[in-house]
């Protein structure tokens, strides 16, 4: 009991990456997940420079963190029916757990990119974003697909797929600045600039703009 | 006739053992024909872990002098402070951008099912650098020749292209070959064929980049010129309005 005990608060990232996470307890998961979010947050953070690697290293755990913690409720309740609770917390941390933690195995390659890009310059920054975003749908992919091993249901995975989304998108929103393109820096949280307006309406005043 | 049918001279090595790796810096030079001719042995090493510190200190340092070389011949282009300073940073490169991307490999590897551990995952990236070393020194001669014969500045950066597009085609298809022996040594995954393809065209990337941020090589220079930007801009000039693009 108890050497399964230390096993399961053990923080075994091959155990985590591999899928054989019933080795692994949710917090030990999500400590490892925080930490390669982390990691990816201060490559993020990296083309500004300064205080702006703090910042981005500490948002971006809480990104991954508050958007599950927000979304949970929904998450359980559509796959009730199918799986314990105790499962479904196992299959959503280790979803997010699993994306966070293969942007961290990216971080390195995302810091050097940030390191190498002309600031300012508006094509560099449009290279790194660019950069990012395929970071972001290859953590995604991974995470995805271990979800659709644990939940065994397309609909279902897609559902959670986009709850999750639905509110991260507005998380990161409310979170911004991420890699910072202002240069004057590094600000941590501005909040007041942040609540006004949300990510979807500023989508679709982007739309907008290109259709007049 | 008879001499004609005699087996080969026992001078010819017939078998790799990888003890001899930690018998002195020349033996260590010992990997580089085993990753030629030995492959099954390496990779048998690699599944089973035998002297696998000994393999990733061997790999680098032929990695670390093979690329000096050929860093050298890069620099004869500007005779002087220039060739040492080529020799000195072409190992940065190599070595670097392999280390720059080993995480995503273990990573991604890891998550594709792969049974390898770490320091398995370390000792293959730096088969990866050996290979592409040893590919280098194969045409150190002839780019030398090149360089001090008939070279012009853009048909040498052809040339070095081609022969590291040629060094990483060539590593792929050594990983390729150990995977399939891991394979079937460990009866588990070892490398996901389709992660390989792209992890190479990643270090590819990065590579150039990294190699981009460490000119010149070639024309008189600093060390580094320590400004920030991206290799996609040596492709200004052949944009229309390629000016319009900076802002």
């Amino acid at each position: 009991m108890q050497s399964s005990l230390t096993a399961a608060a053990r923080l075994d990232l091959p155990a985590l990456l591999r899928g054989r996470a019933g080795t692994l307890s949710a917090p030990a998961m999500l400590v490892l997940g925080a930490a390669g979010a982390s990691a990816f947050g201060a490559a993020v953070g990296t083309y500004t420079g300064g205080m702006q690697i703090v910042y981005a290293a500490v948002k971006m755990p809480v990104f991954f963190l508050a958007t599950l913690g927000l979304s949970f409720a929904a998450l359980y309740v559509l796959a009730s029916s199918r799986l314990a609770a105790r499962e479904i917390l196992r299959a959503a941390c280790e979803a997010v757990s699993l994306t966070a933690a293969a942007l961290g195995g990216l971080a390195p390659v995302v810091a050097f990119v940030s390191l190498s890009c002309t600031r300012p310059s508006q094509p560099a920054y449009v290279f790194l974003v660019l950069v990012l975003t395929l970071s972001v749908a290859a953590g995604g992919i991974a995470g995805v697909l271990r979800l659709h091993a644990r939940l065994a249901s397309p609909g279902l995975t897609a559902a959670w797929v986009l709850i999750y989304q639905f509110t991260g998108a507005q998380m990161a929103w409310l979170l911004k600045p991420w890699v910072g393109y202002t240069f004057t820096a590094d600000r941590f949280l501005p909040l007041r600039e942040n609540l006004h307006g949300n990510f979807y309406e500023a989508v679709f005043g982007v739309v907008r703009s290109l259709l007049s | 006739m008879a001499e004609i049918a005699a087996p080969m001279p026992a001078a010819s090595v017939q078998s790799f053992d990888s003890d001899v790796l930690h018998s002195g810096i020349f033996a260590r030079l010992a990997v580089v024909g085993a990753l030629l001719r030995f492959r099954k042995t390496v990779g048998a090493d690699l599944a089973s872990g035998r002297n696998l510190s000994d393999y990733v200190c061997s790999l680098f340092i032929a990695t670390l002098l093979f690329t000096a070389g050929y860093g050298a011949v890069l620099g004869m282009f500007q005779p002087g402070i220039q060739t040492l300073f080529a020799a000195a940073k072409l190992p940065i490169v190599v070595l670097g951008t392999a280390l720059l991307c080993t995480p995503t490999f273990y990573v991604f590897n890891s998550i594709l099912g792969s049974t390898l551990n770490f320091r398995q995952t370390v000792a293959l990236v730096f088969v990866m650098t050996a290979a592409v070393a040893t590919i280098l020194a194969a045409f150190a001669p002839i780019a030398w020749f090149f360089t001090v014969s008939a070279g012009t500045l853009g048909f040498l950066i052809g040339l070095h292209l081609v022969v590291f597009l040629v060094a990483l085609l060539y590593a792929e298809r050594l990983i390729s070959s150990l995977r399939e022996i891991l394979q079937s040594a460990t009866g588990g995954p070892s490398v996901s064929r389709l992660l390989l393809t792209v992890w190479i065209l990643l270090v590819g990337a990065v590579g150039l980049q990294m190699a981009w941020n460490f000119r010149p090589f070639l024309s008189e220079g600093p060390f580094v010129t320590g400004t920030r930007s991206l290799c996609l801009e040596a492709l200004k000039p052949l944009a229309p309005d390629g000016e319009e693009y900076e802002r």
